[in-house]
């Protein structure tokens, strides 16, 4: 079948796991995310550049391109860092205000992530983000509800935002969590 | 076999709200971003996870319901964030283990 004519019907592939690192840079204070597919997340310190790069924190994920099952087409998602659920947390913001309106009808709100620094990598583009939401929706089969997923640049103030991340942070800790 | 039929036969408790439907099948994992990747649509979800994240990953995936086992204590955000999304979690006193077992006992897989 042609892509173009193509009724996709999307499933995951590649799907690898491994963390994503969040590092800052002591020097210039920027903040750099990438996915890393070591066994163990770094830990340490070093120099790149004009930057001294320290690991700030680290969550396990993982990453995972979309391939058409019928055409064969491949949608490599390697701009994907995560998603995260709108809770509805700040009224200004535009994600919160679409939420709220679609809510009623049962379609939730969920926000994809791209690497930092936001101007050194390259971002989702919009058909991206449509594919990962078609892709989540045909996976849904029947269900009653559905799923929007819009870009973190919609997001009013990053600092205040409470939405919910789909990762998993302190697996590893060595400290067993409270009950 | 449907949610209200699995909370009947192991007595397990309803935290949120819940809407009755047919079960798809079981996935246990206790990694969210595990879940995203190969979780079905209409499955139950076995974890002994209670972060409000767990509702996030669930609502995406349409989980039937989350059980989460060991008697662990759910917060009251996280039911708070689960009823407002149509969540369903549930509790078992049984291990995780246990909970799979009984499961499968039942013709669930």
């Amino acid at each position: 079948m042609q892509e173009a004519t193509c009724s996709h019907s999307w499933e995951m592939t590649n799907v690898q796991s491994g963390f994503i690192i969040t590092e800052k840079c002591f020097k210039c204070n920027k903040t750099s995310t990438y996915f890393s597919f070591e066994d163990r997340p770094p830990l340490e310190e070093y120099h790149e550049g004009e930057h001294f790069w320290n690991v700030m924190g680290n969550a396990q994920s993982v990453c995972f391109d979309l391939k058409c099952k019928k055409c064969q087409l491949e949608i490599p998602l390697k701009e994907l860092s995560g998603l995260m659920m709108c809770t509805g947390c700040n009224e200004k913001c535009k994600i919160d205000k679409l939420m709220r309106k679609l809510e009623k009808d049962r379609v939730w709100v969920y926000i994809a992530f791209g690497f930092h620094p936001i101007d050194e990598n390259q971002q989702l583009s919009k058909e991206k983000i449509a594919i990962i939401e078609d892709y989540f929706n045909q996976r849904r089969g029947s269900s009653t509800s559905k799923i929007k997923i819009v870009s973190y640049d919609m997001i009013d103030d990053f600092d205040s935002c409470s939405g919910e991340v789909i990762k998993d942070i302190g697996l590893l800790s060595l400290t067993p969590p409270e009950n | 076999m449907t949610l209200q039929k699995i909370i009947d036969r192991f007595e397990l408790k309803t935290l949120t709200n819940l809407e009755d439907r047919e079960i798809t099948g079981v996935y246990i994992s206790d990694m969210l971003s595990d879940v995203m990747s190969s979780a079905q649509a209409g499955n139950l979800w076995l974890t002994i996870q209670a972060h409000k994240n767990i509702v996030s990953a669930a609502n995406l995936i349409d989980i039937s319901a989350i059980i989460v086992t060991n008697n662990k204590k759910v917060q009251e955000e996280t039911i708070e964030l689960a009823n407002r999304f149509h969540v369903v979690i549930l509790s078992s006193s049984l291990s995780t283990f246990e909970m799979a077992t009984e499961l499968i006992e039942a013709g669930i897989k």
